[in-house]
């Protein structure tokens, strides 16, 4: 396999959580985890249902309001960041229960995810100019949805909905891609093409990426590191042999079965 | 002092009358997820009609409330049966503009069936007590007694009957409660059957401490959403709660504020409401559900 | 391509119609004055032509934030009273003429909007319509208190200037500006944002798109029209108090002209203000007392019948459907 070596621990973070706590109600959803991702790392975020992992990208996201903890992005705090201004510098994701606008085109969904940064008042009123279109159909292509261009996003199956979205993501030339579980619910087929552009995109484009699985063969395939979360905590956080070797994270995800029996 | 116990007074009466106003309001609000813009205009239509017994039969208008309960509760099943029911899983906005176009209708047909002079039903309880320097209408008090109870009869019947489980159990998840073999279209049509019969009992009331005119709906609609905002959707010790809380602040800001008139409550009731949407979006109690999916 | 081109002879038509359309409305106050006022096109029916025209406008304001970006706004009348009221204080107390007031009840129009917008535009679905209700029923009762400004409850009367033509002009212009605008608005990015907006917020604001900012500015801008409509309106009928300004018919008015046309496109509000102004002084001119008794009826009729508006019904023929505005301009 021909992935990207981790970076040195010594480089400074990309993207840098500490003690980011979350609660909803009385339940404690993130309960002060720690989390550092460098650049061009594939971090592999995994947990059981319910321990927090994507309670924990909306508030990397600002999308929910943080309790305890402070984020930093590229060296900036952003805690206190609305969300668009987080995804203007160049943090983008994906939703684990879809969220692409259905009622839009397949290409207007691209247009409406590009670049803002930098963006002004009197240039938005214009249509997308040629280079964000031309940008928007390479990426289709990429995402091999070239056919379904001018289809209501509404329309497509499931599966090509996830990969709109990614195709969405990679819109406004992120630096960090954040995915929530990009393959549940896809058909195996589209999961290789899922597998593929996710590789691709860390070594080809050197992309910095962190994605909530469950399925653990896809994690130990394509992350070089893995943060296990249970009950809103960090388990383990480490290379990805080692972790998922670890009996404490077994337990954790599978009761008292070991991962492989 | 004498002030103070006045306001306090006038305040807690209010508040009862609030209370009874908003309860159907919230009901049918947390049951079906039907914000109903023509709430007021259900108050208005039980003040007219306690106005027409009392006027034209001669009854005591407390009297009335035999005929305005059943009479409301035909009228809110019909409306639930052959207009609610048809839009109730279309998005918000549908029930929005239905309600508001209802509003619209039953306003404009109460001012051509009764013009726009407004009226006043006349009692025999038109008395007071005074204590201590501080008057208590009869009226006032036989309102907040009425009130009071029948908010724990409806408290009861949710909690007690086969019917409220029914109810709460369709409010919570409409698709499993249709599984479970209940039939959620007349479940409906009860409930906001319900909460139309004690929002007219509340016009009864309505109509014995203020005059009635065609347009006055628009304002209590706007208190009720306030209300219920503040104490949560089918919260019925909430909204008896955010009832006085309400209250208080018109009673209080109308004695003390100079210049002030009764008109300027609304205004009050709007910065209150705007106050606590911008502060507390889920609600005082939390009692809000999430306004998207 | 050849679908593209069988379709071009059906754009032309449409094009050369609506010229036909324009050109004929320009010309339509020549008749009146040839025809000394009782000829086919008298003075009232321009006066009523007038009042269709600011509703046109009025109701493509309230669609453009209503329809394009999802908040509902039931209190739009606000901004026209705003207008309205900021002309008949600058021409009764001031003793300004006319056109700046228009200006200056535009840009209070518009700056509440932003302001108010700022405050209820955080809010969601029925909680922000509720609080415009607010919003709109607040500022009468203002308006009737601050009584040495507003005149209070006995309102304000103008000076009377009776120049029909002129104010049809003036309507006719701007409902054409404005339409024509939101037309071009709805294929930038900016109209893009909107639709966004209305699809899935809190998606677009994480996929960069400043929710608050597009909100409100388009917001004010189409409060700001609105108050321009106000002013108009106020001079028109030389007379304003609380009541006829704040007139809660009037959005009413707004939000059925477009969810009749088809809320969210923008002929729709068009086709449904004139369709409804052709209905009022033609089918029930005769019953008026009933008149919003049946406003009630239609609202609730369409909602239940006609979702999609008069739009929905043409379906794909439409040319609004955005596959089709895509399709011709699609690569390769
Ligand atoms: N908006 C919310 N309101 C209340 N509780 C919430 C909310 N969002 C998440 N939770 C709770 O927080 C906990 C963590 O949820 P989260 O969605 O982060 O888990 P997850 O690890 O992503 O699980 P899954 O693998 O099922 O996606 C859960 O117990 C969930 O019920
Ligand atoms: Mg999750």
């Amino acid at each position: 396999m021909n992935r990207r070596p981790p970076c040195a621990a010594n480089a400074s973070p990309l993207l840098e959580g500490r003690g980011i706590g979350k609660s909803f109600g009385g339940l404690a959803a993130l309960a002060g985890v720690d989390v550092a991702v460098y650049p061009g790392d594939v971090v592999g975020l995994i947990g059981p249902n319910g321990s927090g992992k994507t309670t924990l990208f909306n508030c990397l996201t600002r999308l929910d309001g943080l309790d305890a903890g402070r984020i930093h992005f590229k060296g900036v705090d952003i805690t206190d960041h609305q969300p668009f201004q987080v995804a203007r510098m160049g943090m983008s994701r994906t939703f684990q229960n879809i969220r692409v606008y259905r009622k839009l085109t397949v290409i207007e969904n691209m247009l409406l995810s590009r670049q803002w940064r930098g963006a002004r008042w009197p240039g938005l009123l214009r249509p997308s100019r040629p280079e964000v279109t031309e940008r928007a159909d390479d990426l289709l292509e990429f995402v091999t949805l070239v056919e379904q261009r001018v289809d209501l996003a509404g329309s497509l199956s499931w599966g090509q909905q996830r990969l709109l979205e990614i195709g969405m993501a990679l819109m406004s030339d992120p630096d960090l891609i954040l995915l929530d579980e990009a393959t549940s619910g896809v058909n195996p087929l589209l999961v290789d093409a899922i597998r593929d552009r996710i590789m691709t995109l860390n070594t080809t484009h050197g992309k910095t990426i962190v994605l909530i699985e469950h399925n653990i063969e896809l994690v130990a395939d394509l992350c070089s590191r893995v943060v296990v979360l249970d009950h809103g905590e960090k388990l383990a956080d480490g290379e990805v042999g080692a972790v998922l070797d670890d009996p404490a994270v077994s337990e954790a995800y599978f009761g008292r079965r070991g991962l492989n029996g | 002092m004498t002030e103070f116990g006045q306001a306090l007074v006038n305040a807690i009466m209010l508040g009862g009358f609030y209370a009874l106003m908003v309860i159907g309001f919230s009901l049918i609000w947390g049951v079906m997820g039907v914000i109903n813009l023509a709430h007021g205009e259900f108050v208005v239509v039980g003040a007219y009609l306690t106005w027409f017994m009392n006027r034209h039969v001669g009854w005591e208008p407390f009297v009335a409330l035999v005929v305005v309960i059943p009479v409301m509760f035909a009228l809110g099943y019909l409306v639930q049966r052959v207009l609610i029911n048809r839009i109730i899983d279309r998005p918000p906005l549908v029930s929005l503009l239905v309600t508001y176009g209802l509003a619209i209708l039953i306003a404009n047909s109460l001012k051509l069936a009764f013009t726009g002079t407004p009226r006043s039903v006349t009692t025999a309880l038109s008395g007071f007590w005074r204590v201590a320097d501080v008057t208590i209408p009869v009226v006032k008090t036989i309102d907040l007694m009425l009130a009071l109870a029948m908010m724990a009869a409806l408290s009861l019947l949710l909690t007690r009957s086969r019917l409220g489980k029914a109810i709460r159990a369709a409010a919570q998840n409409r698709r499993a409660a249709r599984m479970v073999g209940i039939e959620i279209g007349s479940v409906f049509a009860v409930t906001f059957g319900i909460g139309i019969a004690l929002t007219g009992a509340a016009g009864t009331l309505f109509s014995l401490t203020q005059p009635i005119a065609p347009f006055v709906g628009l304002p209590l609609t706007l208190r009720a959403f306030a209300i219920t905002t503040m104490s949560g959707l089918g919260n019925i010790s909430g909204a008896l709660f955010g009832s006085m809380a309400l209250a208080a602040v018109e009673v209080f800001v109308g004695t003390y504020v100079p210049g002030v008139g009764t008109n300027l409550g609304l205004v009050a009731t709007f910065v209150v409401l705007v106050v606590i949407l911008i502060t507390r979006p889920q609600g005082l109690f939390g009692g809000l559900p999430p306004a998207e999916e | 391509m050849l679908e593209i081109a069988q379709r071009q002879p059906i754009r032309w038509l449409r094009r050369s119609g609506l010229l036909v359309l324009l050109v004929v409305l320009a010309l339509l106050p020549l008749l009146a004055a040839r025809g000394d006022g009782d000829g086919m096109v008298n003075n009232s029916t321009l006066f009523s032509l007038t009042q269709m025209l600011m509703l046109v406008t009025l109701a493509s304001n309230w669609n453009f934030v209503s329809g394009l970006t999802g908040y509902i706004d039931f209190g739009h009348v606000a901004f026209f009273g705003l207008g309205a009221y900021a002309t008949g204080i600058l021409m009764s107390k001031a003793g300004w003429p006319f056109l700046p007031t228009l200006a200056v009840g535009a840009l209070s129009a518009g700056a509440a909007a932003v302001l108010i917008g700022r405050a209820t535009m955080h809010l969601k679905g029925p909680y922000f319509s509720i609080a415009m209700l607010g919003t709109f029923a607040a500022l009468r009762e203002i308006a009737r208190v601050a009584r040495p400004l507003t005149g209070g409850g006995p309102g304000l009367t103008l000076p009377p200037y009776l120049n029909r033509p002129l104010f049809y002009y003036l309507a006719l212009g701007q409902a054409v500006l404005v339409v024509a605008l939101y037309r071009w608005v709805r294929r930038t990015e900016f109209g893009l944002m909107m639709l966004g907006i209305r699809e899935d917020e809190p998606g677009a604001e994480m996929r960069g798109v400043n929710t608050i900012f597009v909100k409100t500015s388009a917001f004010g801008l189409a409060a700001l029209s609105s108050g321009i409509v106000g002013g108009m309106w106020a001079y028109q009928n030389t007379f304003i108090d609380p009541d006829i300004v704040f007139l809660d018919s009037r959005t009413i008015d707004m939000a059925i002209a477009s969810v009749l046309g088809g809320l969210g496109t923008i002929i729709g509000p068009v086709i449904g203000a004139g369709l409804l102004y052709w209905l009022r002084d033609v089918v029930w001119a005769s019953f008026l007392q009933w008149h919003l008794i049946v406003q009630g009826l239609l609202l609730i009729g369409i909602m239940l019948v006609l979702p999609n508006g008069i739009i929905g019904l043409l379906g794909d023929r439409s040319g609004l459907d955005p596959r089709r505005i895509w399709a011709r301009r699609r690569k390769r």
